[in-house]
């Protein structure tokens, strides 16, 4: 699949980035294409693009604060989740989310 | 010895004065206290009892114990001078709440000035967040004997 995401927390610092890692990292495992966009304290960076959206399969969005550009999304199959589960378990998100998308959920 | 521009960088934030291997605390708050004690007597923060009271109230909001023995408690406040990194490793395991339930006993406190011109500080504790994300490295830090292994493993690309 392709998916793109967001991450972002409260104090912008570090589990924002530890997210995305852990993101990219599980899904590339899995077979995945993702890109991943980071709001922490200094900004928006590795924004996403028009084009990345528009092919995305899936959005991901790992957030414990809200996040900007959210109607970027729109008409897009959204998942939210808090950055401390992208962080503890990556593998079984994406494990359960091929599964929905399988099912049709 | 010649030192690589990694080393360089990374110790713009994080040097063998702001790290004990040998940490007495034995609980959370006497951990965070004695790390906090680190960056004041290296003048990277001005206030400790402050610092102390953000470190607090960031750890209400959420677990910084990400597994397997380490936690990152952090703070972004106006008592600190210079976004710096202080790193700790208890004698014993401690309480803490953590993603995987385990104790921990490596603690990396990040410290972050409330407005930092200095874009480049905050990209190298980003970069250290980002290895905090590679099990490898977290094994690790269980492990390095010397501080100087320790900034060796936060070096890394």
């Amino acid at each position: 699949m392709k998916i793109v995401g967001i991450s972002a927390c409260t104090s912008g610092i570090a589990h924002t980035y530890i997210a995305k890692e852990k993101l990219i990292k599980a899904g590339t495992e899995a077979g995945h294409q993702v890109r991943i966009e980071t709001q922490g304290t200094i900004g928006i960076e590795d924004e996403l693009t028009v084009q990345e959206i528009k092919e995305a399969d899936l959005v991901i969005i790992a957030a414990d604060i809200k996040i900007s550009g959210r109607e970027r999304f729109k008409g897009k199959k959204v998942v939210e989740i808090p950055t401390n589960l992208a962080i503890k378990a990556p593998k079984q998100l994406y494990k359960k989310l091929e599964s929905e998308l399988q099912r049709g959920v | 010895m010649q030192m690589s521009v990694d080393e360089l960088d990374i110790k713009k934030v994080i040097n063998e004065d702001l790290i004990d291997l040998n940490l007495e605390a034995a609980t959370k708050l006497e951990a965070i206290e004695q790390l906090i004690h680190l960056l004041y007597l290296n003048h990277c923060i001005n206030d400790e009892k402050d610092f102390l009271e953000d470190v607090l109230n960031r750890e209400k909001e959420g677990i910084t114990g990400l597994g397997e023995g380490v936690a990152i408690p952090h703070g972004k406040s106006e008592s600190v001078i210079r976004t710096s990194l202080a790193i700790g490793r208890t004698q014993k395991p401690i309480e803490w709440e953590s993603l995987d339930g385990k104790p921990i006993s490596t603690i990396i406190l990040f410290a972050v000035k409330n407005t930092d011109s200095n874009v480049l500080h905050i990209k190298l504790l980003q970069r250290v967040a980002i290895l905090l994300a590679d099990d490898d490295v977290i094994a690790k830090f269980q492990t390095v004997r010397t501080k100087q292994e320790l900034i060796d493993l936060l070096s890394k690309k």
